[in-house]
């Protein structure tokens, strides 16, 4: 095999692999060769496998979140429909307690589920916050806020186009039996990931002071990070009764 | 590194290909199977909710 001489390497330092050199290292490299080459050839893997990492964050976790999503969507659509009257323990919050429509954001239909953990929002749905502040549900009909979060990007990125949003543009929360449309009134476009005081019953921050049906949505901005959070407020306009067809409100049309 | 790693594999040209393609799918189906779901709550991108820490 090409075995060369200890004079042949770089180092020049006399070599202790000379006894069974035919194996110990190819071409007659070195050990400083051989190390700078392995190192090197850790950096090229390290960048490919960042890269892939960048794959797997903006399209993978989209790819399984949405096939999730879609699962768990079908499901409670199918128990809509199979419970035509609502026996005892009707708000079944487990799987989904709704879908929320935002024409501006184009993303279609997003499943509501409850809680904010990744673990709830990772599966391609809107949470409901139940910490630091609890959301009040619109089936309560109850005034409070009905605040959600859901992902920017990766894990089916539901409010990714959160910036497409206009003060005017309607937000609508599709439950069982009702269509809760809102408008929306107020946006803030960032502010610190600790400000949970978007959160509150009575948004002040929005600019309102006195109670009424609220909903708030949060996502992280900038795209790609999260070191702020972008916040859209809503506030109810009227509900509206879900005919047999499921026929949409005229702001989803 | 990598030399050494087809060096030692068996066959001729073709089947050390053919294997080796098998081993990048394997570390591609590891890495976005395990070891990038573990990694990604460690690193700050994707915290959405106002609350935490």
């Amino acid at each position: 095999m090409g075995v060369t001489t200890d004079q042949d390497e770089q180092t020049g330092a006399p070599s202790p692999g000379s006894d069974s050199p035919s194996r110990a290292r190819p071409r007659g490299r070195g050990p400083v060769a051989t190390a700078v080459s392995v190192f090197g050839e850790l950096l090229i893997t390290a960048g490919l496998v960042l890269a892939l990492f960048v794959v797997y964050s903006l399209w993978w976790t989209n790819v399984i979140a949405d096939r999730k999503a879609h699962r768990e969507a079908d499901k409670v659509r199918d128990h809509w429909a199979a419970e035509k009257d609502p026996g005892p323990g009707a708000l079944d919050t487990k799987g989904g307690i709704g879908f929320l429509h935002v024409p501006s954001m184009k993303n279609g239909d997003v499943l509501v589920e409850k809680g904010t953990s990744t673990d709830v929002l990772n599966d391609g749905v809107a949470g409901y916050y139940v910490d630091p502040v609890k959301a009040r549900l619109p089936m309560s009909g109850k005034t409070g806020n009905f605040s959600l979060a859901a992902h920017r990007d990766g894990h089916g990125a539901k409010f990714h186009n959160i910036d497409k949003v206009r003060e005017g543009d309607p937000v609508v929360f599709e439950t069982k039996d009702d269509w809760y449309v809102y408008k929306v009134f107020a946006i803030l476009p960032q502010t610190s990931k600790y400000n949970v005081k978007v959160l509150t019953q009575v948004p002040e921050q929005a600019g309102v002071t006195k109670p009424g049906h609220y909903i708030t949505l949060t996502t992280c901005t900038p795209v790609y990070t999260s070191e702020y959070r972008y916040v859209v407020w809503g506030e109810l306009e009227r509900v509206q009764k879900v005919d047999s067809e499921r026929t949409p409100p005229k702001e989803l049309g | 590194m990598y030399g050494w790693i087809w060096r030692h594999l068996p066959g001729n040209a073709w089947l050390k290909a053919l294997i080796s393609l098998v081993l990048v799918l394997a570390v591609v189906y590891v890495l976005f199977q395990y070891i990038f779901p573990w990694a990604e709550p460690l690193l700050p991108f994707n915290d959405v909710t106002v609350d935490n820490q």
